[in-house]
């Protein structure tokens, strides 16, 4: 049957447990009963369990599969996923909790992400998917992962929650700009465009017009067709060009990688939310592990640990600690790099804006 | 790079559908891109709106943006998915012989 | 004799304790031979050290502009199995609840028609299934429909809206943010599935300050959740935490940002100067069963936030500290209003590919605020301005009508 249009998503009611629709805006509190699983009580005195099961992004029909076998043998078929692409058993019935904790050990699933630890780590496509990317997604988010599984699992804690998110690009798909701890794939090298293709195959004016640093310039070639070149020396490789054009490719092997970026948040919980910033310029891609940004990222991560202040989130702790002394802690080289001259270093017009749900009324 | 016959003539696509270098383009051959979107017969409106696409490209080196085609046009948006089911950049930028557009999705 | 691996590097990532993206891509491969060239491709990405699809592709289905993100592997003589691959973003149930029905129907018209390859989900929120042939997109779609799902947005539409679990499964849900993104998906579908703006435009509804959802971060429309009166406190209960062991001095009131908390060891009460409080939710989250949101909700409305492309990153700012809990139900006139004058505005003014934000950047937040007919409050600045450049509305400027000498 031809599909009808503009039906939208199906009603999220028809999709809820009976207990959550009995106590729906009814919650009363919840506890963190122990590490990945938590215990929401209505007012009603119902009682809620959520078994949070940490996952690859990237998964085939059969788990799907396997998660709604788990979710019929002890959630009468309902679960969730997270914000955080975590998976949510949800229990009503106290008895089938450890039956079910011990159904997803046996089968090999983490169970954590609750608290003061790591959750799962938001990621992008990479080379699985995705046509701009400088780095892959999946495979440096399972290499660190297994390196950081204990501060998800609840057995090492942290002073507060660390979020770690990793985009492929300078896009920044996901709030990885605003991440405690952020991979960044990025391009050093310009664009190598195809000035005889680029006028068949994309509007010279908007691949123009795509350059933040006005790198690109009109150019006829010898035919008289209006092409483009490009001032290297103003490239900072955003990659926008080629998101409009593709006779722009700019990967390149040697010269793509990862760079890292901490102390950004999200939520407005003691300080308003924060950028990531800079704090690693440049580390080789490295499959299949990434070994160099997986050391980097248990530096930061275990400096943290041992020197910040309960509740101090990562940004919070270098703030306090001083720039200065983050760098000395963690022995990262501090570069020209780190230094911010892009638009001459100008602070952009909305810094005075309200950033935060933070204030009075 | 795939040829298709279009307008009696073979035209270097890409794998979208869309043509390779847009001075090969005429009327016939638009006719036959229709066809590959779903557009058995272009009517009076049809060609209005191709050649809009056509003659903006032309002049400005770009495709229009939506809101100023359906003013210039006169044609809402959801007129010009009923002539070209598959929107205005899959479908009438198409037909219309312009470079395949690009963004962010 | 086992058959040597075609994929030695990937392998080494089966290994180690978290879960494996190459052992799901095996397990579909396994009913599916087609898809094992996509783990086959990403082999070759990890020896050369680049990607492997093509740019871009324009796919689609009749009737929608977005909701398809074409893709084409740069080598289809190598690996055929992915030539083409292009992904469906499918709308998902608001806060991401499911029956394990739906989802087997999801997985039984995904492996008839496309890889077997998943996200749960992809970054804006949808249900992203990756990878199936040109031929194959509206037969999906067709069968999707059927099963009552709906694609998602993509391009320059409505990008899906999303929410944190809300009211569903929290008690600092301080309005109904699953049922408002629902009504709003459905208000706005020819929007979500038609891309007609400069850019994209994103909706993201969290229900409290802890912003779930990374609202502030990522949405054009940041809905944040909030109150306006005082902090309900239940003085046994924060007893029972000072009994429990917990530092209230410490761990709660030094950590309140406005120092507003002050804490009474000897009789273990609390005391709050709400007039002070900036609702951060820093003591709500440390001693849930004493202290809550107050009663008089409803949400902050935030604007502007967006990625780095093109000028940098932006976070959602203030455009109206408290939206009561009442216009945020049905039938939401005074936001389907204001959004749409929004809009309007933008689609006028923007320039292509020119987020909501950067536009308020390029032309300054007072045009907004005139052409919205809205005042301005210091709620929605952190200070006021460090330069002297003022752009004076010149009818603002009264003089005596003499001209000068």
């Amino acid at each position: 049957m031809p599909a009808k249009t503009d039906i939208g998503p199906p009603y999220f009611k028809d999709f809820l447990p009976k207990v959550i629709l009995d106590n729906y805006g009814k919650w009363d509190y919840h506890e963190i009963v122990k590490p990945g699983v938590l215990m929401h009580v209505g007012e009603s005195g119902d009682k809620l369990w959520s078994v949070r099961v940490g996952g690859a992004r990237l998964i085939c029909t059969d788990r799907v599969r396997e998660y709604c076998d788990i979710a019929d043998e002890f959630c009468d078929g309902h679960f969730r996923f997270t914000s955080r692409h975590n998976v949510e058993f949800l229990v009503a019935d106290e008895a089938k909790l450890e039956p079910l904790i011990k159904v997803l050990t046996d089968k090999g699933y983490p169970i954590g992400g609750t608290g003061n630890g790591i959750t799962s780590i938001v990621h992008t496509q990479g080379w699985v998917h995705c046509h701009t990317p400088a780095t892959d997604a999946s495979g440096p988010v399972k290499a660190v992962m297994d390196e950081l599984i204990d501060y998800f699992t609840g057995v090492k804690t942290l002073p507060a929650q660390l979020r770690i998110a990793l985009a492929c690009c300078l896009n920044m798909c996901g709030a990885v700009h605003c991440s405690d701890i952020a991979i960044l794939g990025i391009h050093r090298k310009p664009p190598k465009p195809d000035v005889n293709k680029l006028p068949k195959v994309c509007e010279v004016p908007s691949t123009i017009s795509s350059c933040p640093t006005y790198a690109i310039k009109p150019k006829k070639l010898e035919d008289g067709t209006k092409s483009i070149e490009i001032n290297d020396e103003r490239c900072m490789y955003c990659g926008n060009c080629y998101t409009m054009c593709p006779a722009m490719p700019l990967a390149d092997p040697e010269a793509d990688g990862i760079a890292i970026w901490v102390g950004g948040k999200v939520s407005n919980a003691r300080s308003g939310p924060k950028f990531s910033k800079l704090a690693i310029p440049f580390l080789p891609n490295n499959p299949p592990r990434w070994p160099e940004v997986v050391d980097a990222i248990k530096n930061i991560v275990e400096l943290y640990a041992a020197d910040a202040r309960k509740y101090e989130r990562v940004g919070d702790w270098i703030e306090r600690i001083g720039w200065e002394t983050f760098f000395d802690k963690t022995g990262i080289p501090f570069t020209d790099m780190h230094i911010d001259d892009f638009d001459g270093g100008a602070p952009p017009p909305h810094i005075a804006f309200r950033t935060t749900a933070q204030f009075r009324f | 790079m795939a040829t298709l016959n279009l307008g009696g003539k073979e035209v270097e696509i890409d794998e979208d559908g869309f043509i390779q270098d847009p001075e090969v383009w005429d009327e016939d051959v638009a006719i036959d891109l229709a066809a590959t979107e779903g557009v058995d017969e272009l009517g009076e409106d049809h060609w209005k709106l191709v050649h809009y696409l056509r003659d903006y490209y032309l002049k400005f080196g770009i495709a229009p943006m939506i809101r100023k085609l359906c003013k210039e046009t006169g044609f809402d948006l959801k007129y010009v998915y009923e002539m070209f089911p598959s929107g205005p950049a899959k479908g009438a930028c198409k037909v219309a012989g312009l470079p395949k557009p690009t963004g962010c999705v | 004799m086992a058959e040597e691996s075609k994929t030695p590097l990937l392998d080494e990532l089966e290994k180690g304790p978290w879960p494996s993206f190459v052992t799901d891509i095996k397990m579909a491969a396994k009913r599916k031979p087609e898809t094992m060239d996509l783990l086959n491709q990403l082999e070759l990405s990890y020896e050369e050290k680049i990607g492997h699809w093509k740019h871009g592709g324009i796919v689609g289905v009749m009737g929608y502009g977005g909701g398809v993100i074409g893709r084409y592997s740069d080598r289809p003589d190598l690996f055929p199995g992915v030539k083409d691959f292009h992904t469906l973003r499918v709308n998902m149930p608001t806060g991401w609840f499911y029956t394990t029905k739906a989802l087997r129907t999801i997985c039984d018209i995904w492996d008839k028609r496309g890889s077997g390859m998943t996200n749960f989900h992809g970054s804006t929120g949808d249900i992203i299934l990756l990878g199936t042939d040109t031929d194959q997109l509206q037969p999906l779609f067709d069968d999707l429909s059927e099963a009552g799902f709906d694609l998602g947005g993509s391009g320059s539409d409505l990008r899906t809206p999303s929410a944190c679990c809300g009211p569903a499964r929290c008690e600092w849900a301080c309005f109904d943010n699953l049922q408002m993104c629902y009504d709003m998906t459905m208000e706005y579908q020819m929007e979500l599935h038609r891309p007609m703006w400069p850019y994209k435009f994103k909706f993201k509804f969290s229900g409290c300050p802890n912003d779930c959802v990374a609202a502030v971060a990522r949405a054009d429309m940041s809905f944040i959740g909030t109150w306006r009166d005082d902090i309900q406190v239940n003085d046994d209960e924060i007893a029972a935490y000072a009994e429990g062991g917990l530092d209230i001095q410490a761990d709660v009131a030094d950590n309140c940002p406005t120092k507003c908390i002050s804490y009474d060891a000897s009789s273990k009460k609390i005391k709050i100067d709400n007039s002070n409080c900036v609702r951060c939710m820093h003591c709500i989250n440390v001693m849930p069963k004493a202290l809550k949101p107050g009663k008089e909700r409803g949400c902050t409305l935030m604007a502007g936030a967006k990625a780095p492309i093109l000028m940098g990153a932006r976070l959602s700012s203030v455009i109206v500290p408290f939206v009561p809990k009442e216009k945020l139900e049905p039938p939401y006139e005074w936001f389907k209003d204001f959004i749409d004058r929004l809009w309007e505005w933008w689609d006028e003014n923007g320039k292509f590919r020119e987020r909501f934000g950067e536009l308020l950047d390029r032309v300054g937040m007072r045009v907004f605020l005139k052409a919205m007919d809205m005042e301005p409050i210091p709620q929605m600045i952190e200070a006021p301005r460090t330069n002297p450049f003022v752009f004076w509305w010149p009818e603002d400027v009264e003089t005596s009508g003499k001209e000068a000498k």
